[in-house]
């Protein structure tokens, strides 16, 4: 039996938010979309922060514990201002999602210019320095993520490109983390549902033993604008671009005040979750655009969860 | 006797059209957009074809002299019930266009869903049959092209994901898995091109660069105004800045059955034939679907890219 507290699934951490505008030791609009890692025995959380000029940029958080966090003087990461990366990082660098891969930490994250967003790859071994790899889509595409291991000896992503057409999460693969085919549709809107207008990766792909278990976001238009919910979906651990289960009913629904009030309204988004030995999940997510929070469960009761559904 | 436009440096065919709705040998809609290419002597086009329920195959057309074509009854590319990739195709295929690479004839063509619009690949050796090679692209992308060789060891392509309205060129080891993704192209405010633009027929290898037609779109009060234009890009790397883009439109729809049809005022090609006697013949379809082929020469078009910075 799942105890439920709450209307949502994940238990909101009581202190939430748990990083805002005052604890950035820098000027700058809004902290919100973050990707945590446990690195040698600290949390760190890679945060997109937006400057005041409107673009957005990353910064870095530690914590020894996972909910009182302290964010670094400088930021870590800023678009370039020279060479090949810049020209499709003009209007800044977003989202970023970390997928730990063979030691090394790939960061997926979002450029934004003229041509559109699309996705970029950097990598980092230490968090100190970070190395951009390549751009891996054509502008209309954002939330990529990238999964921890191969699958049948090749890389795996999930993205979800838009243009014109309807916003569908994707699959795809590659050889060597530069050039990405054999593109399919994964998981798409749901009419009348709470994801039906829009649905995206949030959280890269974890393994677990019926499957990797994919927590995204999913959107409902309103009259009054977007609604931006958790959800949770289980792919096919030999052939992820096989849809298993999908849960009804989001994870986490905007309902707090610093959930429904800030610069984007009504948005709850994760970027990244850490699983503790223990079994808890760690959510962190982005609030209305303007803070960040953390939400908790057992790992298994999600898992149940989503496929009672 | 078709009346004479000196306006365009496209000069249309007396023979026009090339192929007519009496010369498909079923009934249907809409035949448009036809890919092209000169095999033994012999002209090739893939045309595709608006069935009258509304979807869309590619057919093969051949004829001897480039102005008189046979229609086969059957479809060259259709989508398969069978097919895996058949949801990506619930629509239709269209657009086809051929480059010859490494002897063999590649194929990008277009399929379309409820997922959006995306990029496949066939090839054929002979134009018997084609061997399909399966998506190579992300939906909301249109307006595929390889190159007809490798660039720098990697083959190439080029196309136009919606968002932006750029055109865009892709590398590839394997035809199969693309990156290294750069604009080459965009829209340029105020111009006949304002709106988006994509690679109307596979780059062509000239002395100067890679010739590209391609279609630029104006939007007006009264909807899309569809004409193509040309533009040389840098022989190593497609992506630098430009050798030269016509500032004007080297065909624009003037003739009533360019201006009058299913879509209006538009003239849109898929492929375009340099001949021995380096003249051009360019196949392109128009408002009222029907084929037509226009022509001009090679050196005419170059100085179109080069030279085009007249104010009229």
């Amino acid at each position: 039996m799942i105890e439920q507290k709450g209307r949502d699934y994940l238990h909101r951490y009581e202190k939430n938010p748990i990083i805002t505008l005052e604890n950035i030791p820098f000027r700058c609009n809004t902290v919100f979309n973050c990707s945590p890692v446990k690195y040698k025995g600290e949390y760190l959380l890679l945060l997109r922060v937006e400057g005041q000029q409107g673009y957005s940029f990353f910064a870095l958080a530690r914590s020894k514990d996972g909910f009182h966090f302290s964010v670094d003087e400088q930021p870590v990461m800023l678009p370039a201002k020279q060479g090949p990366f810049a020209k499709y990082e003009v209007k800044g660098i977003e989202d970023p999602r970390i997928t730990e891969y063979n030691g090394t930490y790939y960061i997926l994250f979002t450029a934004v210019s003229a041509w559109g967003p699309r996705i970029e790859i950097a990598k980092t071994n230490d968090f100190n320095s970070f190395e951009r790899i390549a751009f891996i889509s054509e502008p209309g595409n954002k939330d990529g993520v990238l999964f921890p291991e191969k699958v049948n000896n090749r890389f795996v992503r999930l993205d979800r490109p838009i243009g014109k057409g309807i916003g569908s999460i994707w699959i795809s693969y590659s050889d060597d983390l530069l050039h990405w085919g054999d593109h399919r549709v994964l998981i798409s809107p749901r009419p009348g549902m709470w994801d039906s207008y829009r649905v995206g990766a949030s959280v890269p792909p974890i393994k677990t033993a019926k499957g990797w278990l994919e927590i995204y976001h999913g959107v409902k238009m309103t009259s009054t604008g977007p609604i931006y919910k958790i959800g949770s979906a289980l792919l096919d651990p030999e052939e992820p671009a096989k849809l298993i289960a999908r849960c009804d009913e989001p994870l986490l629904a905007p309902r707090e005040f610093y959930e429904r009030i800030g610069d984007v309204n009504n948005v709850v988004f994760a970027c990244g979750a850490i699983i503790e030995p223990d079994g808890e999940i760690k959510i962190y997510y982005g609030a209305a655009d303007t803070c960040i929070c953390v939400a908790t469960a057992q790992f298994e009761d999600i898992l149940k969860r989503k496929l009672e559904c | 006797m078709p009346k004479s436009i000196k306006t365009d440096i496209i000069h249309r065919s007396e023979h026009n059209p090339v192929i007519d709705f009496a010369d498909i040998p079923f009934g249907c809609i809409n035949l448009y957009n036809a890919g092209c290419i000169k095999k033994n002597g012999k002209y090739m086009l893939l045309c595709t074809i608006e069935h009258l329920d509304g979807t869309t195959e590619i057919f093969l057309a051949q004829g001897a002299d480039g102005y008189r074509f046979k229609v086969s009854k059957e479809p060259f590319i259709i989508p398969r019930t069978d097919d895996p990739l058949y949801e990506y195709k619930t629509m239709g295929v269209l657009d086809a266009r051929i480059t010859c690479l490494e002897d063999m004839y590649y194929i990008v063509y277009l399929s379309e869903s409820k997922h959006g619009v995306l990029l496949n690949l066939a090839r054929t050796e002979d134009f018997t049959a084609a061997e399909k090679l399966g998506i190579i692209s992300q939906p909301d992308t249109k307006a595929g092209a390889l190159f007809p060789r490798k660039i720098n060891g990697k083959y190439a392509r080029l196309d136009r994901p919606n968002t932006g309205g750029s055109i865009w060129i892709s590398y590839s080891h394997d035809l199969r898995t693309w990156g290294e993704s750069e604009v080459v192209l965009s829209p340029r405010d105020g111009y006949w091109d304002s709106n988006h633009i994509g690679c109307a027929a596979p780059p062509i290898e000239t002395p100067q660069g890679w010739l590209v037609f391609y279609y630029g779109v104006k939007m007006t009060s009264g909807g899309t105004l569809t004409r193509i234009g040309t533009v040389i890009l840098n022989k190593d790397n497609p992506a630098a800045p430009l050798v030269g883009r016509s500032n004007i439109p080297v065909l624009s729809p003037r003739e009533l059955y360019e201006r009058v049809g299913d879509i209006s005022n538009i003239v849109f090609s898929c492929g375009a034939i340099l001949e021995e006697d380096s003249s051009i013949k360019l196949y392109y379809g128009t408002s009222n679907n029907c084929l037509y082929v226009g022509t001009t020469t090679l050196d005419e078009i170059i100085d179109t890219c080069l030279q085009s910075q007249k104010d009229f």
